[in-house]
Order: structure tokens, then sequence, then C-alpha cells
């Protein structure tokens, strides 16, 4: 699955380590979601929608 | 636990070159067996020394996780009790193969103090299965599942491949209780692949 975390996180000058911070997980969580080495399960990918505003299918993609 | 002077700072934060030592001497035990040098009882206080290596290990990763922002606070607890258990497993080791060598026991003394190194690592399992429970990082749980499963497919295929080695009268005999630092070195790979793989992946 991909997904836009990155680009999100970009856009709001956000590190992994803010980001990771701000959803109470690692920054080697954050990292292995973005390069698409993990999926979130469902209420992790709910609290990264909440966190941006957004809808989950707004932020990941199917392939 | 400060990672400071007089704290953890000497183990470093390169886990895996204590992982290549205890590697290494887990080679060097299994060659001893091998030329007769070591085997049975004997291996025992070898492996014992060998797992105080552990304990550096286990600091080292945690200065790491430190260093980098990674870890979790079930990680930190996890490290903590693998020392507890490797450090109690070198004492009941040391207490059993003493009182053995000493004492020369029988009947119950002697069940009882074969049994004793087993004990710890009733407390590791337990201390496995509660960081899988408390650990809260749903990435760093499901890396640690991954490990795990590798290191127990590592025992199930070095323990079937060498049983029948042995049934064949082709190696000699291993003690049981190699399936824990077998399981050690599979969950150690285990965690050095997912690594290199998260490396691959990119990042900050």
């Amino acid at each position: 699955m991909r997904n836009r975390l990155k680009v999100l996180r970009a856009e709001r000058d956000w590190t992994q380590g803010d980001l990771a911070e701000r959803l109470g997980i690692s920054r080697q969580s954050v990292n292995a979601i973005e390069t698409g080495k993990y999926d979130p399960s469902l209420p992790l990918a709910f609290r990264i929608a909440d966190l941006f505003a957004m809808r989950i299918e707004e932020i990941f993609l199917r392939d | 636990m400060s990672a400071g002077p007089g704290g953890t700072a000497w183990a470093g934060t390169r886990p895996w070159l204590w992982a290549l030592g205890f590697g290494i001497a887990l080679a060097a035990i299994a060659w001893g067996e091998r030329v007769g040098l070591l085997g049975g009882w004997r291996s025992l206080p070898f492996m014992a020394a060998a797992m105080l290596l552990l304990w550096p290990m286990a600091r080292s990763a945690e200065n790491r996780a430190r260093a980098c922002g990674q870890g979790s606070p079930a990680m930190m607890r996890y490290n903590r009790r693998s020392m507890i258990w490797s450090m109690a497993y070198v004492v009941a080791l040391g207490v059993a193969i003493t009182a053995r060598n000493r004492l020369a026991p029988e009947g119950p003394l002697l069940w009882l103090l074969a049994v004793l190194p087993s004990v710890p690592i009733v407390y590791f399992v337990w201390a496995m299965a509660r960081y899988l429970v408390e650990e809260k990082d749903e990435y760093l749980r499901h890396r640690a599942v991954n490990a795990a499963l590798i290191g127990l497919g590592l025992v199930l295929v070095l323990g079937t491949f060498w049983g029948f080695l042995e049934t064949f009268g082709l190696a000699i005999h291993v003690p049981g209780w190699w399936v824990v630092p077998i399981w050690a070195i599979g969950l150690g790979l285990g965690q050095g692949w997912m690594t290199l793989r998260e490396r691959r992946g990119g990042g900050e």
C-alpha cells in the first residue's frame, strides 16, 4: 500500500521524530510506514488521519 | 538508568559487536566439543561466560535506541528483565556446577541442581511474552514477533537437521539446552535483517 505520509509531513515541516512524537510511536515506526515496509493497523491509520485532519483514503492509497 | 560515566556508556551503541562476540564464543564452544576438549557439563561454565555477553548487548541496544530516539518503555523493561534472567542463569549454572562437583549429589538434590539453571529460562520466556503484551508500538511489536519466529525457525531447522545426523550416527550428541542460544542467534539475525531492510527503504 502506498501512502502520502512523507509529503504531508514535509508540508508541515515535521521531521519523522516530530510525527512520531505526535502519534506516540517510535521514529522507526514512522520510517517503516512512510517507506511502505509496514502497513499500519486500522486504529493507527485513524490516528494518523485525525492528526492530518484528513480521511484515511486520502493518505493511504491502493497499489 | 544512566548512559553516562559509571552508567552503561561502556557498552557502546553497537549491539551487533556483542552479538558477534556471543556468536564467536558459541562457535568456540562447539569447536571445543567437536575436538573433545569440552562436552556435556564441562561446556556449561563456558556457556555461562558466553551468556554474560548478552548483558552488554542489551545495554548497548538500549543506548542505541536512546541515542536514536527509538525504543519504547516496554523495550527498556524487556532489556532490564533480560539482564536479570541472563545474570540469574549464570548464577544458577555456577551454583549447580559447583554443587555437583563438590557434593557429588544423588537423588532429589541432583534433580534440583539439574533443574535449577532452567528456572531463569522460564522467566526469560515470561519476559518475552510480557514484552509482546506491554509493547504499545505496533511496529516494534511486529518486529519482535517476526524476529522470534525467525529464531524459532532456526531452532526447528537446525534441531531437525542435527537430530537426523545424530540418528544416522554422523554427528555427536548436542544437549537440548542449546535451543536457547540458537534461538537467540536467530532472534538477532532476524532483528539485523529487518534493520537492513529498513535502511534500504530509506529514511531521514
